[in-house]
C-alpha cells in the first residue's frame, strides 16, 4: 500500500465521517432541543426510541441500509449502494440518535425557568434555541464528539454499505480489517495509528472550541 | 389598564385556578400575596403567555392577549423577573443588552443608564458568573427594565437574597419602578416586601383572589379568616354579636363580652381579629388607678401570661383571658413589668382595633 493509496483512504475516511457528523448535528441538535422543550403526546415513548437508537448495533444499521439501497430495495433507483454517499447515509443513521439523545438530555438539564427567561426577554423560538444551545455548548460539543467518535471508529456498516472497494469506498477502518485478515500486521498497525491520530486531531479541535472563552454574538 | 376576567386553569388534584376579576391601573404596582401553592406563579405564567389557561380573558392595552395572533408582540412589551436571576454566561453589559439584540436594535445609552440606575456600572465588563447573588439580581432587574416594558411581572424577585441586600435593592427598585412608569405585578410570600413596593394588594388562596384592596385594608381589615391568618393576625376568635348600640357591637365569646366598632347586627356569627401591636398591657395593681381612666381603650381583660416568645424586635405574649390573645411588647417592657409565664396582667385594646369578619353560622352554643 503506497502513500497515495493511504492518503486517499484517509481523505475518504475524513470526508465520510465529517459529512455524516455534520448532517447528524444538523438533524439531531434541533430535534433534540425541540423534543426537550416542547410538550406533545407520546413524548416519553419518542425519547425511549431515541435512547434505543443511541445503542443501535452498526451492523443492523448496515443491513437496513443495504436492504434499502440494494437494486431491488425501495431506494435502489438512486444507486447509492457501494458509494461514499451510501456510507454517509449509514453513518448519519448511526450518529443522529446519539447526537439527538445527548442534546435532548443537555437541554433537559437546563432549569425550566431558564428557557422561560429567554422567551421573556423577547426571543423567538429560533433565537431561544440558539441562546440555549450556546449556553449548554459544553454538553452539545460533547454530543458532537460522541457522534463523531461513534462513526469514525465504525466498521460494520461502512463495510456492508460501502463494500470496501479499493480506491472507491475503502476507509481506514475497513482497510485495517482487510490488512489484518491478509496478515499484513505492520500495515494494519500503521493504519490504526493514523486512525487514532486523525481522531485525536479532530477531537482536539472540537475540545478547543468546547473549552474556549465564550463570546456572545447576536443571533 | 390590565383586566383579568374569569380566568380558569385546572390541574386536576392539584390546583383549580379561577380568577373571576382582577384589575390594575396603568403605572401602578400590584402585589399578589398568598401561601405556597396558592397559584400565584401560575397566574403570572399565564399573564406572561408561558401557560395557556382553560378559559377567560386578559385585557391589556385594550386587547385580549390570550386571543392575539402575534404573541411575540405582547411578550416584547412585558418583562419577567424570576426568583432566580438566570444570567447568561456573558458580561454584565451583554446580559443587559440581550433584549435589544433579540429585537435587532442597538441602544448602548439605554444599557448604560440601567447600569447606573441599578448601581452596577463598575461591573459592566465582568462576567456574570463572577458576580455575587445580590449583584446578579441587580443585573436581572436592569435587564428587565432596559427595554422600558409597559408591564413587569416579578415572581418572588428577592427570594434568595439576605436582608441587607434585599433592603437596598428594594429601595432602588421602588425608585426605578416609579421612574419607569411601568405597571408592575409582583408575587411574594413576604408581606413586608409587598408593603414596601405595592400600591394595591391581592391575596390569593387556593387558586382564587380572596381580596384585592389597598395594603392597609388587607392588613387591618382582612376580608376573611384565611386572609387574617395569612397576614399574621394571631388572635382570630369565634364569637357572636349579642347586642348592638349605634356602631358598637357587643360580641360574646364564652363568658366574656368584647366591644368592637363594626357594622354587624345582633345574632351574627363572627370572627374577631386583634393585631398583637394593638394590645396594651398594664399590671393589675395599677388598673384601678389613673391608667385605665386615661386610656381610651374600651376593652379590658384580666389575663394570665401563658407563653412568651421573641417576636420581631421585642416579644410576643400569649395571654389567656377567657380566649387566647396575642400581645406584642418591647424587651424593655418585659423587664420593667417583670413579665413572665403565669403572671397576671390586664390586657386592653380599643373597640376600633377589633376587626370583625362574618362567620358561617353554626349552632355551637357560643
Amino acid at each position: 500500500m503506497n502513500f497515495i493509496e493511504v492518503s486517499a483512504i484517509l481523505k475518504l475516511s475524513l470526508y465520510v465521517s465529517m459529512l455524516a457528523t455534520f448532517i447528524a448535528v444538523c438533524i439531531g441538535l434541533p430535534l433534540g432541543s425541540i423534543i426537550a422543550i416542547k410538550k406533545f403526546p407520546f413524548k416519553k415513548i419518542i425519547i425511549a426510541l431515541i435512547n434505543t437508537g443511541m445503542g443501535m448495533p452498526p451492523v443492523v444499521v448496515g443491513l437496513f441500509v443495504v436492504l434499502l439501497l440494494s437494486r431491488n430495495g425501495p431506494l435502489g433507483f438512486i444507486q447509492w449502494l457501494y458509494t461514499p454517499t451510501g456510507m454517509v447515509l449509514a453513518q448519519v443513521i448511526i450518529a443522529t440518535p446519539i447526537i439527538t439523545g445527548l442534546s435532548l438530555a443537555a437541554v433537559q438539564s437546563v432549569e425550566p425557568g431558564f428557557y422561560q427567561q429567554i422567551l421573556a426577554l423577547g426571543a423567538t423560538t429560533r433565537q431561544s434555541i440558539c441562546i440555549l444551545v450556546r449556553e449548554i455548548r459544553l454538553s452539545i460539543l460533547a454530543a458532537v464528539i460522541a457522534g463523531f467518535g461513534s462513526i469514525i471508529s465504525e466498521v460494520g456498516a461502512v463495510m456492508m454499505v460501502g463494500g470496501n472497494i479499493k480506491g472507491q469506498t475503502r476507509v481506514l477502518t475497513t482497510a485495517t480489517v482487510l490488512e489484518t485478515h491478509m496478515g499484513n500486521f505492520e500495515v494494519a498497525i500503521a493504519l490504526g495509528l493514523i486512525l487514532l491520530t486523525m481522531s485525536f486531531i479532530v477531537n482536539l479541535a472540537l475540545t478547543f472550541i468546547q473549552q474556549g472563552k465564550p463570546r456572545y454574538t447576536p443571533p | 389598564m390590565l383586566k383579568i376576567e374569569n380566568l380558569e386553569l385546572n390541574f386536576p388534584g392539584r390546583l383549580n385556578l379561577f380568577i373571576d376579576k382582577l384589575s390594575i391601573e396603568n403605572g401602578r404596582t400590584l402585589a399578589i400575596i398568598g401561601p405556597n401553592g396558592a397559584g400565584k406563579t401560575t397566574l403570572l405564567n399565564i399573564i406572561a403567555l408561558f401557560q395557556k389557561p382553560d378559559g377567560g380573558s386578559i385585557q391589556i392595552w385594550g386587547e385580549d392577549i390570550l386571543k392575539a395572533a402575534d404573541k411575540l408582540k405582547f411578550r416584547r412589551k412585558i418583562s419577567f423577573v424570576f426568583s432566580q436571576p438566570y444570567l447568561f454566561n456573558e458580561t454584565v453589559y451583554n446580559n443587559i443588552a440581550l433584549p435589544f439584540r433579540l429585537r435587532g436594535v442597538r441602544k448602548t445609552q439605554a444599557v448604560d443608564e440601567m447600569l447606573d440606575l441599578f448601581k452596577i456600572g463598575r461591573l459592566k465588563m465582568n462576567m456574570a458568573s463572577t458576580l455575587s447573588q445580590g449583584e446578579k439580581h441587580r443585573v436581572a432587574l436592569a435587564r428587565a427594565f432596559v427595554t422600558q416594558p409597559r408591564l413587569v411581572l416579578m415572581d418572588e424577585p428577592f427570594l434568595s437574597l439576605d436582608a441587607r441586600f434585599k433592603r437596598s435593592l428594594m429601595n432602588d427598585l421602588r425608585r426605578i419602578v416609579k421612574l419607569s412608569k411601568a405597571t408592575v405585578i409582583f408575587v411574594t410570600q413576604d408581606q413586608f416586601e409587598a408593603l414596601a413596593l405595592c400600591d394595591t394588594m391581592a391575596v390569593m388562596v387556593n387558586g382564587k383572589i380572596m381580596q384585592q384592596a389597598g395594603p392597609e385594608d388587607i392588613f387591618v381589615r382582612p376580608g376573611s379568616k384565611e386572609i387574617a391568618d395569612f397576614v399574621g393576625i394571631e388572635t382570630i376568635v369565634e364569637g357572636r354579636v349579642y347586642k348592638k348600640e349605634e356602631n358598637l357591637c357587643f360580641i360574646k365569646v364564652k363568658d366574656k363580652i368584647l366591644k368592637a366598632v363594626s357594622e354587624y347586627s345582633a345574632g351574627d356569627d363572627v370572627f374577631f381579629c386583634i393585631r398583637p401591636e394593638d394590645v396594651t398591657l398594664s399590671l393589675p395593681e395599677k388598673q384601678a388607678g389613673e391608667q385605665i381612666d386615661t386610656n381610651s381603650a374600651r376593652n379590658h381583660f384580666q389575663a394570665v401570661i401563658i407563653n412568651i416568645e421573641p417576636w420581631r424586635l421585642g416579644y410576643k405574649l400569649i395571654l389567656d383571658c377567657g380566649f387566647n390573645l396575642a400581645a406584642s411588647v418591647t424587651a424593655q417592657s418585659v423587664k420593667s413589668l417583670d413579665l413572665r409565664i403565669g403572671r397576671e396582667i390586664t390586657a386592653s385594646f380599643k373597640a376600633t382595633a377589633v376587626h370583625v369578619i362574618r362567620r358561617e353560622s353554626r349552632d355551637d352554643g357560643i
